[in-house]
């Protein structure tokens, strides 16, 4: 799941990245408001923090223009200003959570995903396909109640799928939900992912668009 | 008088105008006393001489009747036994009251004379003897008498004055606690008063003489709001600034828990929560320098003419030698100019908390390797401390707004709270010295510039 960091802070912000990737995020990382801005605008980032006392552009005025220009993606506000009406401004603003500095990064990561899980539609965290059940928090995904072995990249793919069940997700957009900056993707390399996917789970859960990508079904069950 | 430490104000008023009005009552009761008794003992001295003088003729006419007895006059009246007179003829007692010794009352032939008599009173006697010497005739009247009119004079001066006194102080007392009524009601409107209630004092139709007690106190007033609103700002302020470098600590310290096997990582982790920490130590200190300057700076910022008087150009080299070690290690050239002793009015610790904020700042935002050069030099007009560096050039707006409480600059990378230049404007202020900050024309960064002017000698 790549999630977008604004912090203009450097120690804090490195370890807001590095405890998110821990917890299995792409994370990437911009110090001012106007790169967090234009990040976000590009649409590639499942959610994202923000702290409000940025550099250039304060983070407020930044949650009001991407919500102007009707971008959704969740934004989680991480700051120190913690007085009440600064908190009602921030979610009236746009904010889907208000978080007060200092965090805990499990609690942070929990709401991020809940955040995603939102916007998805879902209100469960434990993603269900058949007989595929993915669980974000602890990274787990069982097959028929077996647990699967899965490589970094094929949890987040089948994750990515998992989220958009139902909807067809391109290559371009399943790379960049996977990759944060400074990876160099090889063209092929979803088609790899996709193919060990379907050898560890079944062959027929991901199914191929062809021209267009690829989907996995929404659950029967309705989970 | 003890009336001094009479603790209410009301009944000092009172004790002193009681005081005063029984003191000027006696004072006229006296001089009545002085008065009346002078004319009674002239009337009443009148009276003995008349009267003897009487005797004195009727003995002349009563010559001739050979009677050797003596002739008690009857008493007729209950004053009577306070008169007494004796008539003698050729040194024979012929006439005396019923209550006359048989002896002479006086030893005196003729005139006043006060005398004490065998009956343990006083006597005024009267002397007088006829045309012939023959006839002795004494005229007497106790002076207790004399006594009881005085008091029957005076008792009609202090009787009115005894009724009068409590009426009167009822009066004064109901008239002051009248007088003094805004005092009470300004009494009442500061005891409702909540603490945090703190905007001026109004009162409504209050006497002249309390404008200026209030006024005073509402100055006080502003004063005290002034500083809790300040206080409160400061708290604030300082809790606000503390998060970020707390967050940061927890966020690396997760990290390195949750480094696993990944060493480098934990170790970079643990380096940056210990950095962390170094910075959440710095900016408390910092603050509470802060406070306590912003807690001496209640009086106007001119130092006493008698401040210690300290070498600035020694004690720019003691805090430089401190901060090289720093600037080395950013490849940073530190260069100092302070050749002559520059002496400043001011305290030796403030003015070094301020050389060492300014050369750290110009340390702290200059790139690596940059120049940074500080200036001591004592001018005719002014001693100076000159600080520049040539690091990135700031727009005038954002020099205008530095020493703003926790204002950084934009974009800058340096971990820090914005306090620094709080506090060197603070001190600078407590020492009397003027900052100027420019754009460097030697190095082209930022060039600061604190100035104190120069004292004269002595």
């Amino acid at each position: 799941m790549r999630i977008l960091l604004a912090e203009d802070d450097p120690m804090l912000g490195d370890g807001l990245r590095a405890g998110l990737r821990q917890l299995g995020f792409q994370v990437d990382w911009v110090r001012d408001g106007l790169a967090a801005e234009r990040e976000l605008t590009s649409g590639e980032f499942a959610a994202a923090v923000l702290d409000l006392g940025l550099p250039l552009k304060d983070g407020l005025d930044v949650l009001q223009a991407l919500r102007a220009r009707k971008i959704a993606t969740p934004v989680l506000v991480l700051t120190a200003r913690d007085a009440v009406p600064d908190r009602i401004r921030g979610l009236n603003l746009g904010a889907d959570d208000y978080v007060v500095k200092p965090v805990d990064l499990h609690e942070l990561g929990a709401r991020l995903r809940a955040l995603v899980r939102r916007s998805n539609g879902q209100s469960q965290d434990v993603l269900r396909c058949g007989d595929v059940v993915l669980d974000p928090g602890a990274r787990h995904v069982r097959l028929h109640a077996a647990l699967v072995a899965l490589s970094t990249r094929e949890f987040d793919l089948l994750h990515a799928l998992m989220l958009s069940a139902g909807r067809v997700l391109s290559r371009e957009q399943l790379e960049q939900q996977l990759y944060s900056w400074g990876y160099e993707v090889d063209s092929n390399a979803i088609e790899v992912h996709i193919h060990h996917l379907r050898r560890k789970l079944n062959a027929d859960v991901i199914q191929t668009v062809r021209g267009i990508g690829y989907t996995i079904a929404r659950s029967q069950d309705g989970a | 008088m003890t009336l001094g430490r009479a603790k209410s104000l009301q009944a000092r008023l009172l004790v002193w105008v009681l005081g005063l009005v029984t003191l000027v009552w006696l004072g006229a009761a006296a001089l009545t006393w002085v008065d009346a008794r002078h004319e009674l003992d002239e009337l009443l001295d009148g009276h003995l001489a008349q009267a003897a003088a009487l005797l004195v003729v009727q003995q002349s006419r009563a010559d001739g009747d050979d009677d050797d007895g003596v002739a008690d006059a009857p008493s007729l009246h209950k004053y009577a036994p306070t008169v007494a007179f004796q008539v003698f003829h050729e040194g024979q007692l012929t006439m005396r009251s019923a209550n006359a010794q048989m002896m002479p009352m006086s030893d005196t032939g003729a005139g006043f004379s006060t005398i004490r008599l065998s009956d343990g009173a006083n006597w005024r006697v009267f002397a007088t003897h006829g045309a012939e010497y023959d006839v002795q005739v004494y005229v007497g009247e106790q002076i207790a008498s004399r006594s009881t009119i005085l008091w029957a004079v005076l008792r009609s001066v202090l009787l009115p004055l005894a009724f009068a006194l409590p009426i009167l102080a009822l009066v004064l007392w109901w008239a002051v606690r009248q007088g003094l009524a805004p005092l009470r009601h300004l009494s009442q409107v500061l005891v409702q008063r909540q603490p945090q209630a703190l905007e001026p004092v109004v009162l409504t139709d209050m006497p002249s003489e309390m404008v200026p007690m209030v006024q005073a106190l509402n100055g006080l007033l502003l004063r005290i709001e002034h500083m809790v609103a300040s206080e409160r700002r400061f708290t604030a302020d300082a809790a606000h600034e503390l998060r970020t470098p707390i967050a940061a600590i927890r966020a690396q310290a997760q990290v390195a828990r949750g480094a696993g096997a990944d060493t480098a990582q934990r170790d970079h982790a643990l380096q940056a929560t210990l950095a962390g920490c170094d910075r959440a130590t710095r900016l408390v200190e910092q603050l509470l320098t802060l406070a306590r300057l912003e807690a001496t700076s209640g009086e106007p910022t001119h130092q006493a003419p008698q401040s210690p008087r300290v070498d600035l150009a020694q004690l720019t080299r003691r805090v430089a030698a401190e901060l090289a070690p720093s600037a080395l290690g950013r490849h940073q050239a530190l260069e100092l100019e302070a050749d002559a002793a520059c002496w400043v009015a001011g305290n030796d610790m403030l003015l070094g908390v301020m050389v060492r904020n300014l050369i750290d700042n110009a340390i702290r935002y200059s790139p690596d390797g940059a120049m940074i050069r500080v200036v001591v030099a004592g001018q005719a007009e002014q001693s100076v401390l000159r600080v520049e560096d040539s690091g990135p050039a700031m727009t005038a707006p954002e020099m205008a707004r530095l020493g703003e409480r926790f204002y950084r600059v934009l974009g800058n990378a340096q971990p820090g709270s914005g306090l620094g230049w709080s506090i060197v404007r603070r001190i600078a202020a407590v020492s009397g010295g003027q900052v100027e900050v420019s754009r460097s024309r030697l190095l082209g960064g930022l060039a600061v510039q604190v100035g104190w002017p120069a004292k004269p000698a002595g």
